[in-house]
């Protein structure tokens, strides 16, 4: 345990010094939620019953998961990969699996990281109050966390090259990031695109969180069952196709 | 007699029908520097990765301090060390990190600190490992190998792009090491280095073992002057010499 701590340390130290984990993952949420907050806030999103600001609340608390999901993990598995260091990690008496295992928790900070400092300026400067249970949430959210983290992990199993990887990152990505109501408002987007958000995996986590963070329990068998399908199947499918080189 | 380091038996490894390792047998002792020469090509690495179990061989079998690296990957590399070819390391990493890392892999490492003043990389300790010269990193690549403590330790073209000065000192730092008893497994291009290192070597082409002995016995077996006269000698390539 003690030599894990040591290596999952080092790991950490070194995800913060990649820029784009400061910005994608910690200062975007942030951003955009002050924007959101400060035009829109207190006003009712569409027909949702939430406001804006518990609503981007919410969303934007997701992103971290999102970042960390469809770009760090993926990155970092198929890079490891690729540059030879599983490889290296096979000839010694610890299993590549430790270190893909503290990437993966590095990974899980990150993201709950940017949530905390999302919930840090809701509730100090915009005078969030959560109107449902907070650690019925906090539950849902690491659901939702797990979930998206085992779609990330599948996509690092599934792509053998780097290049394979970009594309399958990209279109992971940037989808979830836009349309799954993550940063920009779902109650906004057209009938259709509301749809299509709710059948994305980010986008069914969302509305669960949405729906607790309210304190309505009534419509969550669905989306929590959903969430414990994707992640049991994708994390299957990551752990069987992997490969270390 | 003791039982020798590393054994391999008619191994054999071929890819989509092209036989890339054939029907090779050699031993390794306990405490000797060992060196598989051949072209590029010629199959080194792949004997390096069929012995610790990185591919699955065809047919014959390797052992490390008589242990099947395959299925006793634990057991083994709490005993061996590597170095391989082309490894990189993770972006944003110093040298003390990478050192801290691979530390944590075993269950009782050798102090860094001190391996990283043996090999000259002591003022380099918070440096990124991207910023080190080439020589640089090959000398870490050498201490990450050593940081288990190991009595086997393989060393996959270890000096290749390293100059004069820094070949001379990871040469020098490896018969210190074999002074204290540390069995080495190389592979190299350069003659003159399996000539001030090796106890015996393995000369491979295409696979196959073209002969194998002490350095004085196979140059006497080619009737040339020296290793690097030998090796062409048996590579067949006659007219160069």
């Amino acid at each position: 345990m003690k030599r894990f701590w040591k290596m999952y340390q080092v790991e950490q130290k070194i995800f913060f010094r990649s820029p784009d984990v400061i910005l994608f993952c910690l200062a975007m949420p942030l951003v955009v939620f002050i924007v959101i907050t400060m035009i829109t806030g207190g006003k009712n999103a569409a027909d949702s019953g939430l406001t804006y600001l518990q609503s981007a609340y919410v969303s934007l608390s997701t992103v971290g998961i999102c970042c960390s999901a469809f770009m760090s993990i993926p990155i970092t598995v198929v890079e490891l990969r690729s540059q030879g260091i599983l490889r290296r990690m096979y000839c010694s008496p610890c299993s590549p699996a430790r270190l893909l295992a503290c990437d993966t928790i590095c990974s899980g900070v990150v993201a709950a990281l940017s949530t905390l400092i999302l919930t840090v300026a809701a509730v100090f400067f915009f005078g969030y109050r959560m109107p449902g249970n907070v650690f019925a949430y906090l539950a849902v959210w690491l659901l939702t966390m797990v979930s998206m983290f085992s779609i990330g992990l599948m996509v690092a199993s599934l792509c053998r090259t780097t290049k394979s990887m970009n594309v399958a990152t990209s279109l992971l990505y940037f989808p979830m990031l836009l349309f799954s109501g993550a940063t920009i408002p779902a109650e906004v987007f057209p009938g259709a695109l509301r749809t299509v958000a709710g059948w994305m995996p980010l986008g069914v986590g969302i509305r669960l969180l949405k729906s607790v963070s309210m304190g309505c329990y009534d419509k969550i068998i669905m989306p929590v069952v959903s969430l414990t399908a994707i992640a049991v199947i994708c994390g299957t499918v990551a752990v069987r196709t992997f490969r270390w080189e | 007699m003791n039982e020798p380091s590393v054994s391999v038996r008619n191994l054999t490894k071929s890819f989509s029908g092209r036989a890339v390792v054939d029907d090779l047998s050699f031993d390794v002792r306990k405490g000797e520097v060992f060196a598989l020469l051949g072209h590029n090509g010629a199959g080194k690495s792949t004997t390096i990765d069929l012995i610790l179990g990185l591919k699955e061989p065809n047919g014959g079998s390797a052992k490390i301090l008589g242990m099947d690296a395959a299925k006793h990957r634990k057991q083994v590399f709490e005993r061996v060390g590597v170095q391989l070819q082309n490894t990189q390391y993770q972006p944003n990493i110093t040298v003390e990190e990478a050192c801290i890392e691979f530390a944590s892999l075993y269950a009782a490492p050798a102090d860094y600190p001190q391996l990283l003043e043996q090999f000259g990389l002591g003022t380099l300790r918070k440096s990124f490992v991207s910023k080190l010269s080439g020589g640089e990193r090959q000398k870490l690549s050498v201490v990450l190998a050593l940081i288990g403590k190991p009595e086997v330790v393989f060393l996959d073209e270890l000096t290749t792009g390293l100059d004069v000065v820094a070949r001379r000192e990871v040469w020098r730092t490896l018969k210190q090491l074999k002074c204290q008893g540390l069995t080495i497994f190389l592979t190299t291009h350069y003659m003159e280095e399996a000539e001030a290192l090796c106890d015996r070597v393995c000369i491979i082409r295409s696979g196959k073992k073209v002969i194998e002995g002490t350095i004085e016995e196979t140059i006497a077996a080619s009737g040339q002057r020296n290793l690097e006269e030998t090796y062409l000698f048996f590579m067949g390539e006659e007219e160069l010499l």
